[in-house]
């Protein structure tokens, strides 16, 4: 562990020089990139040796110098030697992480994390606590769907209510027309009665 | 009218945030144009500002409290944060409305983000001019506990309506 540490140490410090010369890229001839690029290499080919090589899913590059790079990426946060049996949970990167492509480590990170996760929830899996869960998502989905009729009768019962309000206003005018219809009528005969009219005459 | 068919206790309004009472005074809650009747669907846009609140009652010197939760935080699932206190006005006069009264705790406008949860605003009596203290934090409030702290007795009115997020679904498909 050791050996890797420190290897890590130096080419990260190669490295972070080769970011400091990016800029210089174009001042530097292609040898000295080469060079670089070949210690890179000799170094992270060393330790991909030493490491478990079953927790590196995403390394499917065709470009060598694109995996190997990736590889050594990887490299510190599988700094401790995974157990067999189960997927690992990696540490968080230690600070001899290179910042050359931080996004890549954090993704990678989160993908393992992900990993480790999934391979927790495998293990607890028995008979039982399948049984239990499905239990608790069963009354769950009931408890929800008696929400759910609810909502729709609140709004049924409030609905209800508009509807024979309307009805009822409906209702009233009619009411209302006719009472005023009658009373008109009524009203045209008193009218007639009130003037007096010759019904009989006497005959003298 | 049968207790069975109130909105109220159909929406569960009634046990989880209320004691069963009867209506006494009339409560009117709008937003912008729109008038809360129970059960209503309203998203966070909708009411991002504070309602019109208008009381009934006929005499003046009648105060009331009105206070607004979310018995339904953080999801209506799972509602451990039970209730959420969106706003709390006391010593409204009979006959006007909460501009009229003091604003213990100011108006934060529901936000919900998991599921279809139930803001209730309820209308209590006092029995007089009192002071009311501010809760210390929005979450776990208790409106049954305020009600008894301060001898408001059970409620005169009450309305709730549903709210969700934005872009929420609308609940089950019927």
């Amino acid at each position: 562990k050791q050996k890797i540490n420190q290897s890590a140490f130096s080419i990260s410090s190669s490295s972070s020089s080769l970011s400091h010369s990016h800029s210089q890229a174009k001042n530097m001839t292609q040898v000295t990139m080469e060079e670089v690029w070949k210690e890179i290499n000799l170094a992270s080919l060393h330790q991909h040796r030493q490491l478990n090589i079953d927790h590196e899913p995403m390394l499917r590059n065709q470009n060598p110098y694109n995996s190997i790079f990736q590889d050594f990426l990887n490299m510190p946060l599988n700094q401790q030697q995974p157990p067999p049996s189960t997927s690992s949970f990696p540490l968080p990167p230690p600070a001899t992480v290179l910042t050359l492509n931080p996004h890549s480590i954090h993704t990678q990170f989160e993908e393992s994390a992900k990993f480790g996760c999934f391979g927790k929830k495998r293990s607890q899996d028995s008979d039982e606590s399948r049984g239990d869960r499905r239990h608790k998502r069963m009354i769950k989905n009931r408890e929800s769907a008696a929400r759910s009729r609810a909502r729709k009768q609140e709004c049924a019962y409030t609905n209800e209510l508009e509807l024979e309000i309307a009805h009822l206003q409906k209702e009233n005018a009619r009411l209302k027309k006719q009472e005023e219809q009658l009373k008109m009528a009524e009203a045209t005969q008193h009218q007639t009665k009130k003037t007096l009219q010759r019904s009989w005459t006497a005959p003298f | 009218m049968s207790h069975a068919r109130d909105p109220l206790v159909v929406g569960r309004v009634v046990p989880d945030v209320l004691e069963l009472f009867t209506r006494s005074i009339s409560l009117r809650v709008t937003y912008g144009q729109r008038e809360v009747t129970n059960g209503l669907d309203l998203r966070p846009s909708q009411v991002l500002n504070k309602p019109r609140v208008d009381i009934g009652g006929e005499d003046l010197r009648n105060f009331y409290t009105l206070v607004m939760v979310d018995p339904d935080v953080p999801s209506p699932s799972n509602p451990h944060l039970r209730e959420y206190l969106h706003w709390l006005v006391t010593d409204i006069p009979a006959t006007t409305g909460t501009n009229f009264g003091n604003e213990i705790v100011s108006y934060e406008s529901p936000r919900p983000t998991s599921g279809i949860h139930r803001i209730v605003l309820v209308l209590f009596r006092q029995l007089g001019r009192q002071t009311v203290y501010e809760p210390g934090w929005r979450q776990n409030f208790n409106t049954r506990e305020f009600a008894a702290i301060y001898n408001l007795g059970l409620p005169v009115a009450a309305v709730f309506f549903n709210c969700q997020r934005e872009s929420g679904c609308g609940g089950r498909r019927s």
